[in-house]
């Protein structure tokens, strides 16, 4: 056992000296493929984080909203619905919403407003803790509103508290700043400009019979699907969405099927291909005479096949952990600067993201396996091609 | 020209020596492992601190009735995936492609036909 052992080992130092005597061209493969495997490990780790995040927080989601459809398209919904809700047996209550987008256009920043009736809602008794400072406008006040951490910053109110908005009739409408969003809570409420139902109505001059959405919330969770069958039966022409599938669908919405992904990963099995091919088109000459001199000297095929395999197996598990591991610093510490410009796009508002990625022995394994064990396939079998060829054959070609 | 003779005190050390390469390769990986030891612990710190805004973050969900993250704030459909229209080409007038860049990274949302009239 232990000559099996000291065996591999004199083998493994053979071949580590081999990789040492052709080193710029063996650093430089596994700087690229250490590159290839960054840019798919990011990737995975960035989505992980965000699919983690929206798995976390999104718990507490609505159990059902209905929205009101018109031409494929989104409309206000009328209150009279909300009566016809009440005759379903199961539902708790109904909370309308009024939300929409302000376009600033001082700082091209799109601003979301939310307009509802806080005190209805399942914790809106103690919506003062989400806050930095301030407080959350209490029943029937108006004229105050909650503003994102960033939309604060967007506006450079600095200590001043009192903003006005355009109305579409281009009147202007003043509003006094009562609380500001914690910084901790910018993934969800960077963008945010929390008002009354009221307030939000006259912004958007949605008629006082209208609402945007409804917000559903049922007695026992379990029910939440077959209640909302009821609703879209009951109410033709509205689209009914519930938590499961709101959850569902940032489950599903960060995949490898997004065209960002699909470059990253065509990216990656481009450059696997060319180096495959490159490696499997036939040893170098000098690499081919190392192999026949080793033959002559005594060494069998496999002793061969070994070295080969040891070469790329070092290669290709450094490159590995190099890649990973600066993945991981690239997304935690640096919150994915080179994703950034394509994952926040042209958006003014720029919310701090504090990703912490959620990694899996599977997911790791999925990226050694189509990234470590393609090249040393690539390696090891013209190895073998031209181990087997006869010595003197390979010393005279 | 002097000629170098040892003295019984004098001590040869033998300049020769080479490190096995198995050696470096086995401190190589023991330097990467510690880096990715510290780095799994402070992931495991962040993900404390972050548990520890998680409350919060229920309370803001649950009594502001939000439905997606605010990651990107440039299009509709990447700012509120699950709530507002599907993405469809040319969905907001004739002739208009989809453009944002943050649209690239969203996987587009499959029309939402769990629950309407028809189903």
């Amino acid at each position: 056992m232990r000559q099996f052992i000291e065996k591999n080992f004199n083998i493994l130092d053979y071949a580590l000296t081999s990789l040492w005597r052709r080193k710029f061209k063996n650093i430089s493969v596994m700087v690229v493929f250490a590159l290839v495997i960054f840019l798919l490990a990011s990737f995975q780790m960035v989505t992980s984080a965000l699919t983690k995040t929206a798995a976390n927080s999104l718990t507490q989601a609505p159990d059902i909203t209905v929205q009101k459809m018109s031409a494929g398209r989104q409309e206000a919904i009328p209150l009279a619905y909300l009566e016809k809700l009440k005759g379903i047996f199961g539902i708790r209550t109904v909370v309308p919403r009024i939300w929409g987008y302000y376009f600033d256009e001082k700082n091209l920043a799109n601003y979301t407003v939310l307009g509802l009736e806080t005190w209805e809602m399942p914790t809106g008794n103690e919506l003062n803790l989400t806050l930095a400072e301030g407080r959350f406008p209490q029943k029937n006040e108006t004229g105050l509103v909650v503003l994102g951490h960033a939309v604060h910053q967007a506006l450079d109110l600095g200590d001043r508290k009192v903003l006005s908005f355009f109305r579409p009739d281009l009147e202007l409408q003043s509003f006094k700043v009562a609380g500001i969003f914690s910084q901790n809570l910018e993934i969800l409420t960077a963008d945010l400009i929390v008002m009354n139902l009221e307030d939000a109505r006259q912004i958007f001059t949605i008629p006082g019979d209208h609402v945007t959405d409804l917000c559903v919330y049922v007695g026992n969770p379990v029910e939440i699907n077959t209640i909302g069958k009821k609703i879209a039966a009951l109410l033709p022409g509205t689209r009914v969405l519930t938590r499961p599938q709101i959850l569902k669908t940032y489950q599903m919405i960060f995949s490898w099927r997004s065209g960002f992904a699909s470059v990253c990963l065509l990216s990656a099995l481009a450059a696997f291909a060319i180096l495959a091919w490159g490696k499997a088109s036939g040893l170098a000459p000098e690499e081919r005479r190392e192999i026949a001199i080793l033959k002559i000297l005594g060494w069998e095929t496999a002793d061969v096949l070994v070295i080969r395999f040891w070469e790329s197996f070092v290669v290709s598990l450094l490159a590995f952990i190099l890649g990973c591991t600066l993945a991981y610093i690239h997304v935690v510490f640096f919150e994915a600067t080179l994703f950034s410009p394509v994952l926040l796009g042209w958006s003014i508002i720029h919310p701090k993201l504090q990703l912490i990625p959620d990694i899996k022995f599977a997911d790791l394994l999925l990226i050694f396996c189509y990234s470590v064990l393609p090249y040393m396939a690539a390696t090891v079998i013209p190895a073998w091609r031209c181990a087997i060829v006869r010595a003197d054959s390979a010393m005279h070609n | 020209m002097t000629t170098f003779k040892p003295t019984p005190f004098t001590i040869i050390i033998d300049i020769s020596y080479t490190v096995r390469p198995l050696y470096i390769l086995i401190l190589l990986l023991g330097f990467l492992t510690a880096v990715d030891t510290l780095l799994f612990v402070q992931h495991n710190l962040a993900g404390n601190r972050l548990d520890g805004h998680q409350k919060i973050a229920e309370i803001a969900v649950a009594g502001l009735g939000l439905t997606d993250l605010c990651i990107s704030t440039e299009a509709r459909y990447t700012r509120h995936p699950s709530i507002s229209d599907p993405v469809v080409p040319f969905m907001d007038h004739l002739g208009a492609i989809e453009h944002f860049p943050s649209g690239s990274f969203w996987v587009p949302v499959t029309p939402k036909t769990l629950f309407t009239q028809n189903n």
